[in-house]
């Protein structure tokens, strides 16, 4: 009958026993939609730098990773290529020539990392082709063109059609340049990125590192010098499965994935449970002075009845569990009409996704898409219902306490 | 033996602060049986050795036995489960609880002393005719007059087999055709079933139907009428 009493007396302030229930539910729904936007947040991160330009995996030579020198490029690059697309689960796969070197205008100079693709492979496996806003990703068969990034092309002070001077020591470590026109712009949604990484024909780039061929005859080199193989899957499942097999196949060579190849991507994965329980301990904190507050009212609003009720003979032990049931179950009205919106909420806006263009610069400056879905990993339920139910409990132990500590004589007096 | 026995009970209030003495010295033995008013001039006393000997306070000094227990001896979670089996209380008012029907507010004692439901619910309708309300079994007390609430009320008091009753002016509230009902219904279970009722009054008409009349004056027994044997 305590239970009884206790779903009883909820009832008798249905304003405030819905105040509470809403407090709670709106609680939970706002640490699901927040947890869902930060881990929205970190997936597009994740999977923003995966598609556009680490891949899920990738191949190297153990040495290049090592001393990042272009001569430890991939040993037979074309079979490397055609047993990764062969696999089921390989959605694209490319190689790509690796150098670092200066990138110069009429009017300025920077750093940069020069890919030499095959426009073709490269544009199924990253989304450079995608991401461009001025000009075309080599469509037209046209020698040394060149794709930059937006940002080094403010910096540079150049236009499509602009002419650039591409700078890097060749294999035999001799200073070589060579003359490119831009041809396409792109804006990846990564500011690093488009700050420092150009694209060009791997063909054109191999002219100037292997200048031996230009020179004539010479098979010191092979005739294609790759130094990367960047796989992009239908999924990250496979993930484990496919790198396995490639380590199989090429047991000399360096198969990394791109948790291991991006540090700063795994630590945000990581990083995305913990968040959502950041946000879960804000929003349980500000729960447990409502209920503590609330729980308080009802108890000092019955002081006399619960006098009476330890005057003609119920325990300290019951009253106090008949205040803890009455928190308990306006917890339990509000938890799973919470969470049930929460749900509802998160997989709306994890398939539509939210518009976030209005914000875009700031968004690109981080390396995220316009577009966020929110996601909840299905951990944070478990967390949420069990964090609220705790924290409802944890709360209503003073207002139960300070229930037993009434004496009946003094709560029957003020009569 | 007594079943209620005070021996030189005195209680200061705020002891020390502005001491109040409420009690100085008050020594009663009631029996098995009684019906007994205590009735004095207001802030005599009643009220408080009425709460002595419910358990609900205790004494300054002095001792109060009660069926043949020192209660002074119990801790406050005892004295708790002690009243709950010997005690029956009749309040002034907010004396049921208000989201529970007639029937259930008579069969909440008893289901504290975890008595079997069939029980429980044979003897709270038994009880509930005896005090005329057959009729409002299913009632909440915001439903009941004020003389139906205190009958539910002394009901719920015999619920649990108390060894007396006691009743800190239980007709205060209620107007003179209440009263007497009320006072009727009393008066029939302590003749019938020899059910011990104590309780305080200012109602002169009240203190007309009890059959010991125990007067207090700041806080100690003026005097101590015993009509049984001694007709007025
Ligand atoms: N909790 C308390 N603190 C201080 N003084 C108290 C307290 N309770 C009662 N008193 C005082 O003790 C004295 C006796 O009070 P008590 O309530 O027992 O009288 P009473 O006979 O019941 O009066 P009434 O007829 O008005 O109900 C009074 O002077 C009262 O002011
Ligand atoms: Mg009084």
């Amino acid at each position: 009958m305590i239970f009884q009493l206790a779903w009883r007396n909820i009832w008798r302030n249905r304003t405030r026993s819905l105040v509470v229930v809403v407090a709670i539910l709106l609680g939970i729904w706002a640490a699901m939609f927040m947890s869902g936007f930060a881990s929205g947040m970190a997936r597009s991160y994740i999977q923003n730098a995966i598609e556009s330009k680490v891949a899920h995996i990738q191949v190297h030579h153990p040495k290049f990773v090592e001393e990042g020198s272009t001569i430890h490029y991939l040993p037979q690059p074309e079979a490397l290529l055609a047993f990764a697309k062969s696999q089921a689960a390989v959605e694209g796969a490319t190689l790509r020539t690796i150098v670092t070197g200066m990138i110069g205008s009429s009017r300025s100079n920077r750093g940069t990392e020069v890919w030499g693709i095959s426009s073709e492979d490269e544009s199924a496996v990253s989304t450079f082709d995608d991401d461009i806003v001025a000009g075309n990703f080599f469509t037209d068969e046209r020698k040394n063109q060149i794709v930059l990034g937006q940002k080094l092309a403010d910096n540079l002070q150049v236009k499509l059609r602009s002419k650039v001077v591409l700078t890097f020591q060749d294999l035999e470590g001799i200073i070589t340049a060579g003359a490119f026109r831009v041809a396409g712009i792109y804006e990846s949604g990564n500011a690093e990125v488009d700050e420092s990484l150009v694209l060009v024909q791997q063909t054109d780039l191999l002219g100037l590192l292997t200048p031996t061929q230009e020179a004539g005859g010479q098979d010191t080199f092979p005739s294609t010098i790759s130094h990367e193989l960047a796989v992009l899957l239908d999924g990250p499942r496979q993930i484990d499965t496919i790198g396995q097999i490639l380590q199989n196949a090429f047991p000399d060579l360096l198969v990394e994935n791109y948790r291991e190849l991006a540090p700063d991507l795994r630590l945000y994965e990581t990083q995305i449970q913990n968040i959502s329980l950041i946000y879960l301990i804000i929003i349980l904190l500000a729960l447990v002075f409502g209920i503590i507050n609330t729980m308080l009212m009802a108890v000092l609003e019955r002081i006399r009845e619960l006098g009476m009720l330890m005057a003609v003979g119920m325990n300290k032990m019951r009253v106090f569990s008949m205040i803890v049931f009455e928190t308990l179950l306006l917890t339990l009205l509000g938890v799973p009409v919470g969470v049930f919106l929460g749900y509802l909420t998160v997989s709306y806006f994890g398939r539509v996704g939210i518009d976030l263009s209005a914000f875009s610069a700031a968004m690109q400056e981080y390396g995220l898409s316009e577009m966020l879905h929110l996601e909840l990993d299905p951990i944070v339920y478990t967390q949420i219902i069990i964090g609220v139910t705790i924290t409802a409990i944890l709360a209503s132990l003073y207002p139960a306490w300070k229930a037993i500590r009434l004496r009946p004589v003094e709560a029957i007096r003020t009569l | 033996m007594s079943i209620i026995k005070t021996t030189q009970i005195t209680k200061v209030y705020n002891p020390d602060k502005v001491p109040v003495r409420a009690l100085r010295g008050v020594d009663l033995s009631i029996e098995q049986g009684e019906f007994t008013a205590i009735v004095g001039p207001s802030g005599s006393g009643k009220t408080t050795l009425l709460n002595i000997i419910g358990g609900l306070d205790r004494p300054s000094s002095g001792d109060v036995s009660i069926a043949g227990q020192d209660i002074s001896q119990l801790t406050d979670n005892e004295l708790i489960d002690f009243r709950k089996d010997n005690i029956g209380f009749v309040f002034q008012s907010y004396n049921l609880i208000p989201v529970l029907t007639a029937l259930e507010n008579v069969e909440f004692v008893m289901l504290l002393q975890k008595r079997p439901l069939a029980e429980r619910r044979a003897r709270a309708e038994e009880l509930l005719e005896a005090v005329g309300l057959k009729d409002k079994l299913h009632k909440r007390p915001s439903e009941l007059s004020g003389g139906q609430q205190q009958r539910v009320a002394v009901a719920r008091a015999l619920a649990s087999k108390p060894a007396f009753v006691l009743a800190d002016e239980p007709t205060a509230n209620l107007d003179s055709s209440s009263t007497a009902q009320l006072l009727d219904i009393m008066a029939e279970l302590n003749q019938k079933e020899g059910i011990t009722f104590i309780f305080s009054t200012h109602d002169q008409r009240v203190i007309d139907r009890a059959q010991r009349v125990v007067t207090l004056v700041d806080g100690h027994i003026d005097h101590d009428q015993d009509r049984r044997t001694q007709p007025q």
